[in-house]
């Protein structure tokens, strides 16, 4: 557990899943949940150190009350990623953390080398409305997958033998923090400050994300000055579950690259 | 005890199987649905039924607000506070509620809440309340997760405005306002408050600690509303705060007839329109972000005094007409019987103020009218005994003595 106390902001303790060593990547989730030490976690970790916090206001790690609005979101990671004492990092940011990773970008371009955004919540299109990510939980969950949902999705829960509504409270808040930024529309104005993007950008796009249709990736790619599209077939909100191989390989490549 | 006349204000002409085939009833409902102008007609109909029970003694008129739904038309129920305090002469005018993190600037309610205290003479209660998940997160999008912030910083600028002699500026986290001055200001010193909630420990602390008073209001009746009613006057004891039967307000739907036969003829199809036309989406109704987690773990751990099924089947208007009213979702029958079961609800839940739900969903004018007569003259009369000891800082005063001066002893103010 981290603990950070920001001046003027607040104190947040951030569980940190870390693994691996080299050059340093911060990982930051979607807006579901951590992922815990998913595969592909794992194995952009065997030649990096991946760093990947769990966002405040989800499971242990606290603060989310403490934010306004999402640039005290990006000043929390740049006093995260300074607090590491590194000089820069790679970021790979997932659909609500893609938001949070791409106004990282903007407010701290000193310390963001590159930037991977993977199914990326953060705009509006008017002409193609993106659906409830709150709606109801079987249409949620039937856009989120290209195919069949996966038995158990990758989350770094763990049961409590002595609570037997800890999923649902694990749940609830995790999602509840999520409407901080994403309710009732994931647009915090992030539109007008891609252009002020330095990092060359990676976007991944699992094509078939009936959350985010592939036209919010290539507006991405359209706003941000030097950005390329990486789209994967056959993957929906969740490339790296869905097409591990496909995930792994296009962003280590590029971060290689 | 006092007695608060209401009605959700419900389209009285849905179709018969709108219940059954919309998704949902709040937020997404057609609004091709209702008729303009038979809403119209309805707004009147409710109006003259509370102007009716102005003069048969209840101590308010009691409104609440909801959007973008079939089950109450009043997305401003200040609109219609206004017609009441302009219209009646008695009873107070409830306001239950505003949702205060609806509006912003928030000194909109205060001034909206200011006018109708001096249009009606002072006749005002302010409910505030959060609003439920429908009309806040999905109607009026706020997120969930900032909404109890949002509802606390404006009732504290709404209670300043009110009391500050001197304009000043509010810097808050939602509301900045470099002038807040409201004019006109209430004609009560203290306009009475009450906070609706559902059985969240957070609102218990909030009501005990600025002595408001406390509401729950369900149509599920006693038998379901008994552990959240009692788990609030534990919680009070355990914190050592107020007691007063009067802090405690509850909706209750009332069916008076001259027989049991004849209450169940004249009020049995409306009841059932009133529960199956209401089918509310899930996601619709449980937001996440909406409960705080100590608020959903004592949902959680809560007792269950009625099974899933029979839940089920109310809301699908599948109980019988008694069933319904074993259950206490009503209190159906003769002025004698209505009292006795009224007295026992009041007492065993220690409740002071009954919001009695007089009209429901589609049921005639004629049969609410009098349910009106039968409960206000043969009813009320003989339950202001209960608790009638007690001390009633929730209710307006200028509201209690023209209660007491026109319908007697033990009307309105404690004997």
């Amino acid at each position: 557990m981290t603990t950070l106390e920001i001046p003027h902001v607040g104190r947040f303790d951030v569980q940190v899943w870390e693994s691996g060593s080299g050059e340093p990547l911060l990982y930051l989730h979607g807006y579901e949940r951590h992922p815990g030490g998913a595969g592909f976690l794992r194995r952009l970790a065997e030649d990096r150190r991946v760093l990947a916090p769990e966002q405040p206001g989800y499971g242990r790690s606290t603060g989310v009350e403490s934010f306004t609005d999402v640039l005290d979101v990006a000043l929390f990671y740049r006093e995260l990623v300074e607090s590491w004492g590194v000089d820069g990092i790679d970021v790979v940011g997932h659909s609500l953390g893609g938001m949070f990773a791409a106004e990282l970008a903007v407010v701290a371009p000193h310390l963001v080398r590159k930037l991977v955004l993977v199914n990326a919540f953060g705009l509006w299109l008017e002409e193609q409305p993106a659906p409830d990510p709150f709606g109801a939980a079987d249409e949620v969950k039937a856009a989120k997958w290209h195919g069949e949902a996966p038995k158990s999705e990758p989350t770094n829960f763990e049961p409590d033998p002595d609570d037997p509504h800890a999923a649902i409270l694990f749940a609830a808040q995790n999602l509840g923090s999520a409407t901080k930024f994403m309710w009732p529309i994931a647009d915090r104005g992030l539109r007008r400050r891609l252009p002020l993007i330095d990092a060359p950008t990676l976007v991944v796009h699992g094509t078939s994300d009936g959350l985010l249709p592939l036209a919010y990736a290539e507006e991405f790619v359209r706003l941000i000055p030097d950005a390329r599209l990486a789209p994967i077939e056959r993957a929906g909100h969740y490339p790296m579950v869905e097409r591990e191989d496909e995930f792994v390989t296009a962003v280590t490549d590029f971060l290689k690259g | 005890m006092k007695f608060h006349w209401f009605a959700q204000h419900y389209y009285t002409k849905l179709p018969q199987d709108f219940g059954d085939t919309v998704r949902s009833s709040w937020v997404t409902p057609p609004a091709s649905v209702a008729d303009p102008t038979q809403v119209g007609e309805d707004y009147h109909m409710y109006l003259r039924l509370m102007q009716q029970a102005d003069g048969l003694g209840w101590d308010s008129l009691l409104l609440n607000e909801h959007h973008q739904t079939s089950l109450a038309m009043t997305p401003s129920p200040n609109l219609l506070a206004a017609v009441l305090a302009a219209t009646t002469e008695n009873a107070a005018i409830t306001l239950c509620g505003n949702s205060l993190a609806l509006y912003n600037p928030p000194v909109r309610v205060a001034e909206e809440m200011a006018m109708l205290d001096a249009l009606s003479g002072g006749r005002l209660i302010a409910g505030i309340v959060f609003g439920t998940p429908m009309d806040t997160a999905f109607s009026y999008g706020v997120p969930p997760i900032e909404l109890r912030e949002r509802f606390h910083e404006a009732r504290e600028l709404i209670l300043r405005a009110w009391r500050e002699p001197e304009p000043f500026a509010f810097n808050g986290k939602y509301t900045q306002l470099r002038y807040v001055n409201t004019w006109p200001r209430p004609v009560q010193d203290d306009v009475p408050i009450w906070i609706p909630g559902s059985g969240s420990p957070e609102t218990w602390d909030v009501v005990n600690d600025n002595d408001y008073c406390y509401g729950y209001l369900s149509f599920s009746g006693k038998q379901s509303a008994a552990p959240i009613v009692g788990g609030f006057w534990d919680y009070t004891q355990s914190q050592g705060a107020d007691m007063n039967p009067n802090r405690m307000a509850f909706t209750q739907i009332i069916c008076t007839a001259d027989s049991e036969a004849e209450a169940e003829r004249q009020y049995s199809d409306a009841v059932k329109y009133f529960y199956r036309q209401n089918p509310t989406a899930i996601e619709f109704a449980t937001p996440p972000g909406y409960n705080t987690p100590s608020a959903i773990k004592a949902n959680l751990t809560r007792a269950k005094t009625q099974s899933a099924e029979e839940r089920l089947k109310a809301t699908r208007g599948e109980l019988s007409f008694w069933e319904y009213d074993e259950l206490g979702y009503i209190i159906a029958g003769t002025p004698e019987r209505v009292e006795q079961r009224v007295r026992e609800l009041a007492t065993e839940l220690r409740i002071g103020q009954l919001i009695t739900c007089m009209h429901v969903g589609d049921l005639p004018e004629e049969v609410a009218a009098q349910n009106n007569t039968l409960f206000g003259t043969q009813v009320i009369p003989k339950l202001r005994d209960v608790w009638g000891e007690e001390e009633d800082r929730w209710t307006p005063k200028v509201s209690q003595e023209r209660v007491a001066a026109k319908f007697g002893n033990g009307a309105g103010l404690p004997v």
